[in-house]
C-alpha cells in the first residue's frame, strides 16, 4: 500500500511532481472543474498503465512510444465523446483543452520497469487519487477567490469583492505556485522532485 | 480575413500561448534552467508549430466534422508534428517528454476553434510559435538571475518560475484594454 500513499501524498502528481500544471492553470477555474479533471486523469492513467503493462510488452520496440501515445489519444477522445453525449454542459465548462490530460497520462507511463502487476495498478489509482484531489483543492481556492463561491455555492457575497484575476490563466499561475511552495514546505523536499 | 499585424500583436501579446493561454507550462517549468536549453526546446517546439500549422493548411478540406473525431485528429496531427519535429532540427531530444507537447495541442485546438481559413493557419502558428520562444526565453533570462536571488527554499525551482511567469501574464493583460 505504501507505492499507493507515495502518489497520493508525497509524491503527488501535481503538487509535487508539478505535473498536469495545464490543466490546473488553464482549465481549474472551478472546484467542479477540478473535479470533473481529476476523475478523468486518473481513469486515463488507470486504464493506460493497464494496457501499457499487458499490451505494449508485446508490441516492437520502436513501435513503443507511438502506440503508448496512440492509444492515450483514444482514450483521451473516447471519454471526450462519452462526458459530451451524457453532459454537454460540463465539456462547455471545460472549454477545448480537454484533451491536454493525454500529455500528463502520457509522462506518467513507465517506459522500462516490469514491476508486479499489482503495483503497477496501486500506483496508477494512488497517482490518479492525487490528480483527483490536487485539482480539486486548487479549484475550490481560485473558484473561492475568483468568484466567492465553492462548487456553484456563493460563500462570500457581501464583506469582499471577488477577485477576478483568480480565474485568469496569471492568476492561476500565481496561485498554482504559491501551493506548490507550500507543498514543498509540508513535505520538506525543497522542490528537489519538481525542478 | 483578418489584418496579419493585428494577428502578430494578438499571438505575440493578448493571446500569448505561455503567459495568457496557460500552455507548454511543462517545458517551461524543465527546460529554462539555462537559456541554451530554453532555446533547444523551443526551437523543436516552434518547427513542430510551424509543421503542424501546414499541415492544418493542406489537409484543411478533411477535417472531420463531428466535434469528438475533430478532438482526436488534431490531438493526432500535434502528436504527428511534434513526433517528427526534432528529426528536422536534428536535435537529439527525449522523445518521451516531447511526442506529447500541451503548447502544440493547445495551437492547433485554438486553431480549431477559430477556424482559420487556408494559409491563415500558417500565419497564426508562426506568431503563436514566436510569442513561444520569446516567453521561454525571457523566463530563462530572469530565471539565471533568480538563482543568485534569496528566494526561500520552498519557492525554490518550479514554484517561482510559475509565480514569475503569472506576473508577466499579468503586465501582458495590461494590453487587454
Amino acid at each position: 500500500m505504501k507505492i499507493f500513499w507515495e502518489g497520493v501524498f508525497r509524491r503527488n502528481p501535481v503538487l509535487v511532481l508539478a505535473m498536469g500544471l495545464v490543466p490546473a492553470v488553464a482549465i481549474t477555474t472551478t472546484a467542479l472543474n477540478g473535479l470533473i479533471l481529476g476523475i478523468s486523469i486518473a481513469l486515463v492513467v488507470l486504464i493506460s498503465s493497464i494496457i501499457n503493462y499487458v499490451v505494449i510488452p508485446l508490441t516492437p520496440v520502436s513501435a513503443r512510444l507511438s502506440l503508448r501515445a496512440l492509444v492515450l489519444i483514444v482514450l483521451v477522445v473516447a471519454l471526450y465523446g462519452i462526458i459530451l453525449h451524457t453532459s454537454p454542459g460540463l465539456v462547455a465548462g471545460l472549454g477545448i483543452f480537454f484533451p491536454f490530460m493525454v500529455a500528463d497520462a502520457f509522462r506518467l507511463l513507465k517506459t522500462e520497469e516490469q514491476p508486479p502487476f499489482t503495483d503497477v495498478v496501486l500506483e496508477a489509482l494512488g497517482q490518479g487519487l492525487g490528480f483527483v484531489w490536487a485539482l480539486t483543492l486548487i479549484g475550490i481556492v481560485r473558484e473561492f477567490l475568483g468568484l466567492g463561491a465553492i462548487f456553484g455555492r456563493p460563500i462570500v457575497t457581501t464583506v469582499l469583492r471577488p477577485l477576478s484575476l483568480a480565474t485568469g490563466v496569471p492568476g492561476g499561475l500565481i496561485i498554482v505556485g504559491l501551493l506548490l511552495a507550500l507543498a514543498n514546505a509540508i513535505t520538506k523536499q525543497g522542490g528537489e522532485l519538481n525542478d | 480575413m483578418i489584418d496579419g499585424l493585428e494577428l502578430l500583436v494578438e499571438t505575440l501579446i493578448t493571446g500569448n500561448l505561455v503567459l495568457i493561454h496557460g500552455l507548454g507550462l511543462y517545458a517551461l517549468t524543465r527546460y529554462t534552467k539555462t537559456v541554451r536549453t530554453a532555446v533547444k526546446a523551443g526551437t523543436n517546439t516552434v518547427v513542430g508549430m510551424l509543421l503542424g500549422g501546414t499541415i492544418l493548411w493542406l489537409l484543411g478540406d478533411i477535417v472531420p466534422t463531428s466535434p469528438t473525431s475533430q478532438i482526436g485528429f488534431y490531438v493526432l496531427v500535434g502528436f504527428i508534428a511534434a513526433a517528427t519535429a526534432p528529426h528536422l532540427t536534428r536535435q537529439d531530444a527525449s522523445p518521451e517528454y516531447h511526442v506529447v507537447d500541451t503548447a502544440l495541442i493547445g495551437l492547433l485546438l485554438i486553431m480549431a476553434q477559430r477556424n482559420f481559413p487556408g494559409v491563415e493557419n500558417l500565419w497564426f502558428a508562426m506568431g503563436s510559435s514566436l510569442g513561444y520562444f520569446i516567453v521561454l526565453i525571457v523566463v530563462a533570462t530572469i530565471r539565471q538571475r533568480l538563482e543568485l536571488a534569496p528566494i526561500p527554499k520552498a519557492f525554490r525551482g518550479t514554484p517561482i518560475v510559475l509565480i514569475t511567469a503569472g506576473l508577466l501574464g499579468i503586465a501582458l493583460l495590461g494590453f487587454w484594454l
